[in-house]
C-alpha cells in the first residue's frame, strides 16, 4: 500500500511529500478499510450460514430482504440498534458494559497480521503468527468478565466453559503450527505463504519446481496432519458445533451471553463470526497457500514493488484482485465446512471435549513435530548438521524419502492413538461401576 | 484440594429444552449434577375438574389436547374407557381404522421424539428437520380423515366420525412405501455418528427394578429390559390379530431407548402392513348406528388402558348414571415417566440433563393437565 500510494502521490503527481505523511496515509486507508471489511464479512456469513443451513433442513432460509434475503442482515443489525439494553439489577454494570468490548477487540487486532493478496498484508510482523494466537486468546478473559459480571448461573457456567475450552485447545492449534513454523523457519505469516509456491512441492524445498503457487502444506504428511488437528481445535476455538459448548442453547440458554440484549448481544455476534472468518482464513492461509494460486505469482512478478519499480500499477490490481480472489474462495470453503458441521452433528460434553483434546490432539501434534524436524532435517540438513549421507541424494529424491517417512511415522501414530482413544472412550462408554452401583443400591 | 461450592440452577420453566413450562432443580458441583428436584405443575389447567362437567362426548376434544402429539392415541383410550362403562359395541371395521390411526400416531410421535433428543444434543434442527418431513405426510393423511392435523377429535362411542376418504389407501400405501427408507436414515444417523453415540451410550441409566418400582412404561421401561406392552399384556381392540414384536433394550440407557423407538415403528409399520390386508373383509360400518353419541352410562366405575406411544395411557371413570362423568381421571405414562427422572440423572453432566430428559418423551400438557 505505501508503495502504491508513494507511487501515486509522488511520481504521477509529482507533489514531493515527505516518506513519514505517505506512511501515515497509507496506513490510516488500510485500517478504515479493514475496520469496514470486518462487520461487512461478519453481516455476510450469518446471510451465508443461515441460508447454507436452510438447505440442509429442506427450507429456503431468509429471503424477504432484498433479492434472495440478501439484506436480511442488514435489517437484523437494525433491529440489535434498536433492541433495549437491558442490564440486570445485581449485575457488575461496568464489567458488564465492558466485556463485550473486550471481547470485540482483539479480533480487529488480529486482522493487522492478515495478508489479503501479495503485498497486501497491513503490518508484516516476523512474529505474525504468534501475535495472531496471542492476541485471540485476549478475549477468554472478555468471555469470563462476561459471565461473572452477568451475576447469572448460566452465564457463569457458560463463561467457565468458554474459557477451559479455550485454553485447551489453544495448545492443539499452536503446536500444530509449531511444525510448519519448523519447516519455514520463520513466524511471519508472509514467509509462510511464500514458502508455499510450486506445483505439490514447494519451491523452498526443491528448487527446480515449476512456480503455479500451488506448493501448499496440505500436500506433505506434516502438514496434513497439522491441518486436521489445527482445523479441529479451530472449531473449539471459535465455538462452532460441535464444540459449541460455551453456548450450548439446549443446556445452558446462551451461556455467557445469557443477560446480554440489543447492540451488547450483537458484539459479541460480531466477534464470534469475525473469529470464525479469521480462523478459516489462518487455516486457508498456513495450510492451503492463503493467496497463493496459479498466475499470482507471475502476475506480481510484473507489479511495482520494492524490488521491481519499474512495474505497470495494473499488474498490481490485477495480482492483488486475483489472490484476494484465492484466498476468500478457500476462506469461504472452510467456513462452509463449518457450517455443513453444524447442519450435520450433535454437540459433544465438555469432559469429552477435554478428553479429546489433551488424550488426542496433544499427542497427535507433538508427535507431529517430531515429524516435521524429520522433514527438515532430510531435506534441508547436511554435513555441517552431522547428516553428511543426505549430501549425495538430488533434492527430489530427499523429498520423496521426506515425505514417505513422515507418512508413515504420521499414520501409524494417528492409527495408534485413535486405537487408545477408542478403547478408553469405550470403557467409559458403558458407565463406571460406582453409578451403577448407587443406582441398583436406590432399587 | 480445592474446596467447591454447590451451585443451585433453575433449569426451567422457561428455558429451551425443557419440552414446554417443567422446572428441574439441579445441584450441580462444578459440571456434575448432584440432586435434581423435578418440579411441575406450570400447566395445569383444571383437565379432570372441566372434564366433570361435560358430557361424556364433550370430553372428547379435551383429551386430544393432553398429548398433543398424539390425540388420536388419547382418543382411543378414552373412547374404550367410555365403551366399557356403557357397554357399547364397535363394528369391527371401525376397530381397524381406530387402530390404523393409532399406530401411525406412533410413527409419527417417535420421529419427532428422535428428532428433537437429537436436538437437545445440540444438532442445529437438521435431524428434527428430517423427523418432522415424515410427521408432516402423516399429519397430511390425518387432515384428510378428520379434518384436523393436530386436534384430530376423530373417535366416537362405537366408531369413528367419519369413514375413510376415498383417496386415503393410496396415499398410505405411498407412505408405506417411503417410510422404510426414512427408519432406515434415521437409524443409521443414531448408530453411525459417533458424537451421537458418545453422548448416548451409558447415559441416563434406568436399571431394570428401579423402573418397575417406578411404574415408568412405555419405550422408557421396554428399553430397560421389560418387555410390557399393553397390546400384548392385555390386548384391546383388535391387537390380538396381529402379528408385531416387542423390542426390548438391554441397558437401559438413552441409546437403548433410541434404538427400542427405531425398532418400534418398524413394528408399527408391520401392524399397519397387516391392517391394510384386512381391512376390506372388516365387517360393519365406520360407526355402530345404534350407539347413541349422548350416552348415559349405567352406576359403576371402570379403568381403560391403551399402549399409547409414550406408555400406558389410563383413564378411570366413574359414573352416577348422569350424561356426565362423576370423576375423571387420568394415568398419564408423560406425568410417571417423569418422576425416576431424578434418579437418572444423579451423577451425570449438566449436559446429559436435557438429553435423559429427551430421552424420556414427554408432553408438558399431559404431564400437568
Amino acid at each position: 500500500m505505501h508503495d502504491v500510494v508513494n507511487q501515486l502521490i509522488n511520481t504521477t503527481f509529482g507533489w514531493g511529500w515527505p516518506g513519514w505523511l505517505i506512511s501515515l496515509i497509507s496506513y490510516l486507508l488500510i485500517a478504515t478499510l479493514l475496520f469496514l471489511i470486518a462487520p461487512f464479512q461478519m453481516l455476510f456469513l450469518t446471510y451465508f450460514e443461515r441460508r447454507a443451513i436452510a438447505r440442509m433442513q429442506d427450507r429456503v432460509g431468509p429471503n424477504r430482504v432484498g433479492p434472495e434475503g440478501i439484506f436480511q442482515p442488514m435489517a437484523d443489525g437494525v433491529k440489535m440498534f434498536t433492541k433495549e439494553d437491558i442490564v440486570p439489577d445485581s449485575a457488575d454494570k461496568w464489567i458488564h458494559l465492558i466485556a463485550p468490548c473486550i471481547v470485540v477487540a482483539p479480533t480487529m487486532f488480529m486482522f493487522a497480521v492478515v495478508p489479503w493478496g501479495p503485498g497486501m498484508v497491513p503490518v508484516d510482523l516476523n512474529i505474525g503468527l504468534l501475535f495472531f494466537f496471542a492476541i485471540s486468546s485476549v478475549s477468554a478473559i472478555g468471555l469470563m468478565m462476561a459471565g461473572w459480571a452477568s451475576n447469572n448461573k448460566f452465564a457463569l457456567i457458560g463463561a467457565m466453559r468458554a474459557v477451559a475450552q479455550m485454553v485447551s485447545y489453544e495448545i492443539p492449534a499452536v503446536l500444530s503450527l509449531l511444525a510448519i513454523v519448523l519447516i519455514t523457519g520463520s513466524l511471519s505469516i508472509v514467509d509462510l505463504i511464500n514458502y508455499q509456491g510450486g506445483l505439490f512441492i514447494s519451491t523452498m524445498d526443491v528448487a527446480s519446481v515449476p512456480d503455479f503457487g500451488l506448493g501448499w502444506f496440505i500436500f506433505t504428511p506434516v502438514g496434513f496432519l497439522a491441518f486436521i488437528a489445527f482445523f479441529i481445535a479451530a472449531l473449539a476455538e471459535g465455538e462452532r458445533t460441535p464444540f459449541d459448548i460455551p453456548e450450548a442453547d439446549s443446556e445452558i440458554v446462551a451461556g455467557y451471553m445469557t443477560e446480554y440484549s440489543g447492540m451488547k448481544f450483537g458484539l459479541f455476534y460480531l466477534a464470534q463470526y469475525v473469529l470464525n472468518f479469521l480462523l478459516c482464513a489462518m487455516t486457508a492461509i498456513i495450510f492451503f497457500g492463503g493467496w497463493q494460486g496459479p498466475g499470482v505469482g507471475w502476475l506480481y512478478s510484473l507489479a511495482i514493488t520494492p524490488a521491481n519499480p519499474e512495474g505497470g500499477w495494473i499488474f498490481n490490481v490485477l495480482s492483488g484482485a486475483l489472490g484476494v480472489f484465492y484466498f476468500l474462495a478457500k476462506t469461504y470453503i472452510f467456513f462452509f465446512v463449518m457450517v455443513w458441521v453444524r447442519g450435520a452433528y450433535a454437540r459433544l460434553r465438555i469432559d469429552q471435549l477435554m478428553d479429546f483434546g489433551w488424550k488426542f490432539l496433544i499427542p497427535l501434534t507433538l508427535v507431529n513435530i517430531f515429524g516435521a524436524t524429520i522433514w527438515v532435517g532430510l531435506t534441508r540438513w547436511g554435513a555441517a548438521e552431522g547428516l553428511a549421507f543426505v549430501e549425495g541424494w538430488s533434492p527430489i529424491m530427499r523429498w520423496a524419502i521426506a515425505f514417505v517417512v513422515t507418512l508413515a511415522l504420521n499414520l501409524g501414530t494417528y492409527l495408534y492413538l485413535a486405537r487408545i482413544y477408542a478403547e478408553s472412550q469405550s470403557e467409559r462408554a458403558r458407565m463406571d461401576d460406582e453409578v451403577l452401583e448407587r443406582l441398583t443400591n436406590v432399587a | 484440594m480445592i474446596k467447591t461450592e454447590e451451585l443451585q440452577i433453575n433449569i426451567g420453566p422457561q428455558h429451551p429444552s425443557t419440552h414446554g413450562v417443567f422446572r428441574m432443580l439441579v445441584t450441580v458441583d462444578g459440571e456434575t449434577i448432584t440432586d435434581l428436584k423435578p418440579v411441575f405443575g406450570y400447566l395445569h389447567r383444571n383437565h379432570e375438574q372441566i372434564a366433570e362437567v361435560n358430557t361424556y362426548l364433550q370430553n372428547m376434544p379435551y383429551t386430544d389436547r393432553l398429548d398433543y402429539f398424539n390425540s388420536m392415541a388419547n382418543n382411543h383410550a378414552y373412547a374404550i374407557a367410555v365403551e366399557k362403562l356403557a357397554g357399547i359395541e364397535v363394528p369391527e371395521r371401525a376397530e381397524y381404522i381406530r387402530v390404523l390411526m393409532v399406530e401411525l400416531t406412533r410413527v409419527l410421535n417417535h420421529a419427532g421424539a428422535l428428532g428433537f433428543l437429537i436436538n437437545d444434543m445440540g444438532a442445529w434442527q437438521t435431524q428434527l428437520a428430517f423427523g418432522m418431513r415424515e410427521r408432516e405426510k402423516i399429519l397430511d393423511l390425518f387432515e384428510s380423515a378428520s379434518g384436523a392435523r393436530l386436534m384430530c377429535n376423530y373417535f366416537r362411542f362405537g366408531g369413528v366420525v367419519r369413514d375413510l376418504p376415498d383417496d386415503f389407501m393410496p396415499r398410505l400405501k405411498d407412505l408405506l412405501v417411503a417410510m422404510p427408507a426414512f427408519i432406515d436414515e434415521l437409524e443409521r444417523l443414531l448408530r453411525e455418528n459417533e458424537i451421537l453415540l458418545q453422548r448416548s451410550e451409558g447415559i441416563g441409566i434406568l436399571p431394570r427394578d428401579l423402573a418397575i418400582a417406578y411404574s415408568v412404561t412405555g419405550p422408557v421401561l421396554r428399553a430397560s429390559g421389560v418387555a410390557y406392552d399393553v397390546r400384548k399384556a392385555e390386548p384391546y381392540s383388535v391387537y390380538d390379530r396381529f402379528d408385531f414384536d416387542v423390542p426390548v433394550g438391554s441397558v437401559g440407557d438413552v441409546y437403548d431407548r433410541i434404538l427400542v423407538r427405531i425398532e418400534e415403528m418398524r413394528q408399527s409399520k408391520r401392524i399397519i402392513e397387516q391392517i391394510i390386508e384386512q381391512l376390506p373383509d372388516a365387517q360393519g360400518g365406520h360407526i355402530n348406528p345404534k350407539a347413541r353419541q349422548n350416552v348415559r352410562p349405567p352406576v359403576g366405575d371402570v379403568y381403560a388402558r391403551v399402549e399409547s406411544p409414550k406408555g400406558e395411557l389410563g383413564f378411570y371413570l366413574v359414573s352416577d348414571g348422569s350424561t356426565k362423568p362423576y370423576r375423571y381421571k387420568v394415568r398419564a405414562p408423560s406425568f410417571i415417566n417423569l418422576t425416576p427422572l431424578g434418579d437418572m440423572c444423579r451423577g451425570y453432566k449438566v449436559a446429559d440433563v436435557v438429553v435423559i430428559l429427551g430421552s424420556i418423551d414427554i408432553v408438558m400438557g399431559e404431564v400437568d393437565r
